[in-house]
């Protein structure tokens, strides 16, 4: 069954990332890996950095109400997006304002995170408006870095992680930092666009 | 903001507090909205919920009705349970407010129902 890309309307919401080739690869994944996903049924679901809200959703669309779906973003005008990009799909999820998911206490079944992945400046990690949408810093790791550290402790003991990343991430230096946290990886896809050699990974134990 | 979600979030990270949970709620605007009832999701969420945590919650914001103090051994086969643990878990939801860490009484505001957590940099 394919998984028709959420609507979403971010006309109120011009500093919310609009889904770009990124997103699309992310949906694909999802889609190409629903199987699985589904056979894990999952009950707690979040989305990381959720932007416009359309993988969440997505991801709603295919698990429906067997699931209860969350999503986080620094931005808050992306947490209000979120909650729309829900409501014009029927769907519901439950955007929090945070960093990550450092203000959850309890691990999920589900993590999506498609991050800022783009080589910068360090100091181009600042604000909570478009911008951090890209920013990565160094390697385009730091938030990605920041991010795999709480993992371990972040998914549930039959979760699934997937995650998108750029070739320039180092993949392979993620997969030995995978493999040190005592996960196990998985490419689903990989795609080439003009000027981005783009993979999304799932992690698991 | 469901009281779902106020279950599972905490202020630990803040730099000073040991706990940080569960968080209190100030709500200034409450809404209960039905949604589609599945018994076998609302039993596989029952055991990752903190039971007490949950009625507390409820209660604060005048909405324990007949929700049970406890919840029953026999949850998964009990479908009037479920259908109270549905009702309080996904459908009460606080619109606007505040959630306050226990420990530092930080606010956390909550807007269109959705709470705001971000914190400075100098507080973790
Ligand atoms: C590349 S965009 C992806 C948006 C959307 N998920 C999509 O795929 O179209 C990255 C998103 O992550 C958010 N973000 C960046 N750093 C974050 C952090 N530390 N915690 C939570 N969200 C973050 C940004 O605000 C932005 O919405």
């Amino acid at each position: 069954m394919g998984l028709p890309t959420p609507l979403y309307d971010l006309k109120d919401f011009p500093d919310v990332y609009e889904p770009s080739e990124d997103s699309h690869l992310f949906l694909d994944a999802l889609e190409a890996d629903q199987e699985s996903i589904l056979a894990r049924s999952p009950k707690l679901a979040c989305e990381i950095g959720s932007g416009s809200g359309i993988l969440i959703t997505g991801l709603a669309q295919l698990l429906k109400n067997s699931c209860a779906y969350f999503s986080t973003d620094i931005n808050f005008s992306a947490c209000r997006a979120t909650a729309k990009t829900a409501l014009i799909n029927n769907s519901y999820v439950e955007s929090v304002a945070m960093d990550l998911l450092g203000m959850f206490r309890s691990p999920f079944d589900v993590i999506l995170f498609n991050p800022p992945y783009v080589v910068t400046e360090s100091d181009e990690i600042m604000g909570r408006g478009l911008d951090r949408a890209y920013a990565g810093g160094c390697g385009g790791r730091e938030i990605i870095d920041k991010f795999l550290a709480t993992l371990p402790s972040m998914l549930s003991e039959n979760g699934v992680c997937y995650l998108l990343l750029l070739k320039e991430n180092n993949v392979e230096d993620i997969k030995e930092k995978i493999r040190g946290l005592g996960l196990k990886g998985r490419m689903v896809l990989e795609r080439k666009i003009p000027g981005e050699h783009l993979f999304v990974f799932k992690y698991f134990r | 903001m469901k009281l779902l979600t106020h279950n599972m979030l905490t202020s630990k990270c803040i730099r000073g507090v040991s706990v940080g949970y569960p968080l209190i709620i100030n709500a200034t605007e409450v809404k209960v909205n039905q949604t589609l009832f599945n018994s076998e999701f609302v039993s596989k969420l029952i055991p990752k919920v903190d039971w007490p945590v949950l009625y507390n919650a409820a209660e604060s914001i005048g909405h324990s009705e007949d929700l049970p103090k406890e919840a029953p051994n026999d949850f998964e086969q009990n479908e009037e349970f479920l259908k109270k643990a549905h009702r309080a878990l996904v459908e009460i939801e606080v619109i606007s407010g505040n959630l306050v860490c226990p420990e530092s009484g930080r606010k956390f505001p909550i807007s269109n129902g959705i709470p705001n957590m971000l914190l400075n940099e100098d507080e973790f």
